[in-house]
């Protein structure tokens, strides 16, 4: 019974993280139908120059992710004004040509770390990571009540910009109907282009996280296409507290599964999920549209 | 054509073909519509009406002929840019964005149109101002999925009116309508015109559009059949055969 305990609060903070890690995602695959396979290569991206940063300068994993994500914004106008000029603009399958754009970005990118930093392993220091904090029969590490901390921030303001601001809305909207928004006087176009740049800014921030979380590698980012996409799709599509639930609901399963019959095992939870909700509910929980 | 020749117009199609493959939806149409102007736009399915707005909104790209709104050629714009110089259109079937409230649908038109140098309680003036005018005040918190049909039709056009339009295009915002609805919609038109929006209306409810209209075109199979006043329009030998089949 400790021992489901355990597993179930563990599960809840690493489906935290999850959520952190996902919910770029949520905005550029989520709202805008971007079939962003190299989300995760991103994501590692952003960890090996939070790495470089603290090592260099010794400046805390957090501050050093908010550091890159304006870089990581331009990134992201930069990735989605290429997808759009070579794949989007062309048509109707460009979903799937999209997909091979995506894949070989992520190559590119892994390859571009293991020419750079070679193959192993990377961590940064800070005060809260190898520490826990014990409270009845449990150990929590710190590093994960970061990850749980940070997760909670970006699901709120996320939520609040896409709701209160200008752009928000807009590109709300842009995930319902592009052509209904040109009519009022809006380039489509730019509106998904900067919600591209926030989806990639925030990774900023998720990159640091998964660095604190474990040591990353170059191709870490394999292990984490299952577990965003089956986040997103679990959500339904461009809900972003759905996000953190159906985080939640992947973290807990993976946590149980892997206290119960072994860690082999926990890498198949994503995908087995992410099967299980497209046959039953493909609207995912929170479905967004109607 | 009538005495507004005298005036500039406000837009001027100047033969405008389109094609879709070999087919040729709008073949060398030319119109010219005056400022404050009521035109109604009628034919039967098919005829090309639908591909003529598109083509004045920019949905499509036209093969031939050009389209100057106030003297300004703007064939080449894309339909936001068009809508940036004041042309605006409802759609025949609504489509709201349904995970929004009706207040922040208009926002989304009144934000980009507005601009940011306008405050938020300006602009939030500007849309209560709007929504009373086409009677959804009461709605403007509700979810744009909780509406009937004719308050859908009636936020299309308030969504249109967001974007300061000069000339609005109203496609079939009475179709599937009760007779009561109908004129609801129709006094809303006709308060829009008096207030110098001009309007382009394309309606199959006849007697919506001869009540409406100062000037009526009938296009069959993409040329114009006729054009001139409703009761001349509704006379016209080729309209009734086009309507009616021969």
């Amino acid at each position: 019974m400790d021992l489901l305990l355990d597993a179930v609060v563990i599960g809840v903070l690493l489906g935290c993280f999850y959520g952190a890690v996902s919910i770029g995602l949520s905005v550029s695959f989520g709202l805008l139908d971007v079939p962003h396979v190299a989300h995760p290569a991103f994501l590692v991206l952003a960890s090996y120059g939070v790495y470089i940063i603290n090592e260099h300068y010794g400046i805390d994993p957090l501050v050093a992710g908010l550091l890159i994500t304006p870089l990581f914004f331009v990134l992201g106008l930069v990735a989605y004004r290429l997808y759009y000029e070579t794949f989007e603009k062309r048509g109707t399958d460009a979903g799937v040509r999209g997909i091979a754009f995506f894949f070989g970005v992520a190559f590119i990118i892994e390859v571009l770390i293991i020419m750079q930093f070679g193959v192993d392993q990377r961590s940064v220091t800070a005060t809260y990571i190898g520490k826990s904090w014990r409270i009845a029969d449990m150990r929590i590490p710190y590093r994960m009540l970061v990850a749980f901390a940070v997760a909670a921030a970006l699901t709120i303001v996320l939520t609040l910009y896409l709701s209160r601001t200008f752009m928000g809305r807009a590109i709300r909207a842009v995930a319902q109907d592009q052509e209904a928004l040109r009519l009022m006087g809006v380039n489509p176009i730019k509106v998904k282009q900067w919600a591209f740049g926030i989806a990639t800014a925030v990774l900023g921030i998720a990159g640091a996280l998964l660095i604190i979380v474990a040591p990353v590698e170059p191709t870490l980012d394999r292990a984490y296409i299952g577990r965003t996409f089956c986040v997103v799709v679990m959500a339904g599509l461009g809900s972003m507290s759905g996000t953190i639930v159906a985080a939640i609901i992947l973290g807990v399963a993976e946590s149980i599964v892997l206290t119960s019959f072994g860690a082999s095992w926990a890498p198949a939870i994503s995908f087995a999920m992410l099967l299980g909700v497209l046959a039953v509910r493909p609207q995912g929980l929170f479905g967004r549209r109607s | 054509m009538t005495s507004s020749d005298a005036q500039l117009p406000l837009l001027r199609i100047a033969s405008l073909t389109k094609r879709f493959g070999g087919f040729t939806a709008l073949d060398n149409v030319s119109v010219d519509i005056s400022p404050g102007e009521r035109f109604g736009l009628i034919g039967p399915n098919g005829s090309g009406k639908t591909t003529l707005i598109n083509c004045i909104s920019g949905a499509f790209r036209t093969e031939a002929g050009t389209v100057l709104f106030r003297d300004e050629d703007i064939t080449p714009l894309q339909p936001h840019m068009r809508t940036r110089r004041g042309i605006a259109r409802s759609f025949q079937i609504p489509r709201p964005f349904r995970s929004m409230t009706v207040a922040e649908n208009l926002m989304v038109a009144l934000d980009f149109a507005a601009g940011e140098h306008v405050s938020v309680a300006q602009r939030h003036d500007a849309m209560m101002d709007i929504l009373t005018q086409m009677g959804l005040a009461s709605k403007a918190n509700v979810s744009a999925t909780q509406l009937s049909q004719v308050e859908l039709r009636k936020m299309e056009l308030a969504r249109a009116l967001a974007t300061h339009p000069k000339l609005l295009i109203s496609d079939e915002a009475m179709a599937g309508l009760s007779s009561s609805e109908v004129d609801e919609v129709l006094d809303l038109l006709m308060s829009l015109a008096s207030r110098d929006i001009t309007i382009i209306m394309i309606e199959h409810i006849m007697q919506a559009v001869m009540r409406f209209s100062d000037r009526v075109m009938c296009l069959d199979a993409g040329k114009i059949i006729a054009i001139g006043t409703p009761s001349e329009v509704m006379g016209n030998q080729r309209v009734q055969e086009a309507y009616l089949g021969t």
